[in-house]
């Protein structure tokens, strides 16, 4: 028993070894030289993936495998015609029968962006995964950005507490305590370019991005003002973050 | 046509005579009936008037926390941790705040799971239908159903010890205690004691027939094993003690003696607060039967039950 059961270990690491080295050299590949008509990708994100302040392309070194494959998966979907509605599960129970395995609630989720829509549309899937997990393998270190103390006070003040009165829940609650980001569902908002974070924010608004689980963060971003989001992504960049790759 | 006008007339006048002999009967009488004429009485002066004495209690207080929507301006602001004053008072409110918030490193010894208050308690304790503590400290002492007895907030704080975070109750003089209180009362701040406001406790419920947990499992599988997890027992940090999304069953989770373990207090909670930032997406009866679900699970023992199933019997009942 104890024999086999150090065989299957010994075979999943084998595996889990052998099975990331070549998708992640592959990834490399394809980000840093590109491949046919879509470009490298560190020509915008950056030569180790760190992003573009300036321009507001994000940061994408360090972020989770699943969130990128997202991204990119969702970016390629073509856009529905005006006024289709995507529900991700059937609300009339009454008409459908409810099987446990169907229950899980899958948004397949709109990112449209003019840049890279067209991009994402020319990558297989072999290519979306091996692009995300070279970037979820590298590191990151973040470089504070400096603010004027009263911008960095209430953006603590919106990333801490949110605005209770409201009933806007605060930043940290979802996106981890340092706004590092947690699984594959809540990305990291410390290390983004400011730009990017408010980019991102306005799409909500406008409905271009729609991907988010259970539409929590459209519900969130209707809620903050143009002042809030200034002050949000200034709080979030001037935050130190370590990120080891996995 | 004018002999009917002037019988009208005439009959209008009549009552009209009548009614004013009436009231002036009337007002001859009451100086004989009372012993005290209006002028007699103190003149209260309005400023001196407290603010719960101008709407007079009428209806249980339950009965008053009916506000399901949200709209700003109408709940308290408590105020910001920048005006924390800079003195002993502002360092048993950070101290306070800080065990608030991080319950399992400033309070650890008395914790018995990994929950935080903050957890339910949302936005530090801020959050209207929340059960923020600036509605719940200005209504203590209150009789309490759950003990029957009066209680005073100090040791309505060891409840939450002892049930909802599974723990020991810190005594009555000690710090952490005293720290808490000190928060709560700076939280409310302009509130008048005994003031029920909007936003205390949670939202209202009401059911139109009884919860189903099979439903109530699909909605769990829908709305919550996102962030809590597909078995309950919330998600923990890859790189450090805790939990980013709390537990809602199993050994880390409230017991059984928990407000929450009440399936209307959950749902209450639950219809104003869940999912985090989409507070009144489920309706009552989801609610309730989300709660349904959620309370059939495994968590620990009733500490109130006895000593010995809580020593003998496994950490959950499963």
């Amino acid at each position: 028993m104890l024999v086999l059961g150090m065989l299957l270990f010994a075979v999943a690491g084998c595996k889990h070894g052998s099975g990331d080295k070549p998708l992640i050299t592959e990834g490399e590949r394809l980000a840093t030289k590109g491949e046919g008509a879509v470009p490298a990708c560190a020509s915008c994100h950056g030569e180790k993936g760190e992003g573009n302040g300036a321009a507001g392309f994000p940061r994408l070194a360090g972020l989770n495998k699943d969130y990128l494959a997202k991204q990119l998966q969702d970016m390629a979907r073509e856009k529905p015609p005006e006024g289709v509605v995507m529900e991700p599960v059937a609300r009339d129970y009454s008409k459908t029968p409810r099987v446990n395995s169907d229950l899980t609630a899958f948004s397949p989720g709109l990112r449209h962006s003019p840049v890279m829509s067209p991009l994402a549309r020319g990558l297989s899937e072999q290519q979306i995964n091996a692009v995300s997990a070279y970037y979820a393998s590298l590191s990151f270190t973040a470089k504070p950005l400096p603010a004027d103390f009263q911008t960095l006070e209430r953006g603590a003040d919106l990333a801490l507490r949110g605005k209770p009165e409201y009933g806007l829940p605060a930043c940290i609650s979802c996106h981890a305590p340092n706004g590092e980001g947690f699984g594959a569902d809540f990305p990291p908002l410390a290390g983004q370019p400011p730009k990017y974070l408010i980019d991102q924010i306005d799409k909500w608004q406008t409905g271009e991005r729609d991907n988010d689980p259970l539409a929590l963060m459209k519900a969130v971003a209707n809620q903050l003002t143009d002042a809030d989001k200034i002050n949000v992504a200034a709080y979030f960049a001037n935050r130190t973050l370590v990120v080891k790759g996995q | 046509m004018r002999g009917r006008k002037w019988v009208v007339t005439l009959l209008l006048l009549g009552a009209g005579l009548l009614g004013a002999w009436a009231m002036a009967d009337s007002q001859q009488k009451q100086p004989v009936d009372g012993s005290m004429s209006m002028d007699d009485l103190p003149e209260l002066d309005t400023l001196e008037t407290h603010v719960s004495m101008q709407a007079p209690k009428e209806t249980l207080p339950n009965e008053l926390t009916v506000v399901p929507v949200v709209s700003p301006g109408e709940y308290h602001v408590p105020p910001p941790i920048e005006d924390i004053p800079e003195s002993k008072y502002g360092d048993m409110v950070n101290f306070g705040r800080n065990i608030f918030i991080n319950t399992q490193k400033y309070a650890k010894r008395y914790v018995g799971n990994g929950l935080n208050c903050a957890n339910c308690h949302l936005q530090e304790g801020r959050k209207p239908f929340a059960a923020p503590l600036w509605a719940a400290y200005p209504m203590y002492p209150m009789y309490r159903e759950k003990s029957h007895q009066v209680v005073t907030f100090q040791e309505r704080l060891q409840d939450c010890f002892k049930y909802s975070l599974n723990g020991i109750a810190p005594t009555l003089d000690s710090d952490e205690i005293k720290a808490l209180t000190v928060y709560a009362q700076w939280l409310s701040t302009d509130i008048p004691n005994g003031t029920i406001v909007a936003g205390r406790g949670f939202a209202r419920i009401d059911k139109s027939h009884d919860p189903s947990p099979f439903n109530g499992k699909v909605i769990y599988q829908q709305y919550c094993a996102m962030c809590h997890g597909e078995d309950m027992l919330g998600k923990k940090f890859a790189d450090r003690p805790g939990y980013m999304f709390p537990p809602l069953a199993g050994a880390d989770s409230y017991n059984k003696g928990a407000g929450m373990h009440k399936i209307k207090t959950c749902a209450s909670f639950v219809k104003a607060n869940m999912p985090l930032g989409r507070p009144y997406t489920l309706t009552d009866d989801q609610a309730l039967e989300v709660c349904v679900h959620i309370w059939q699970q495994d968590r620990p023992w009733n500490p109130k039950k006895s000593m010995f199933m809580n020593m003998f019997m496994p950490v959950t009942e499963g």
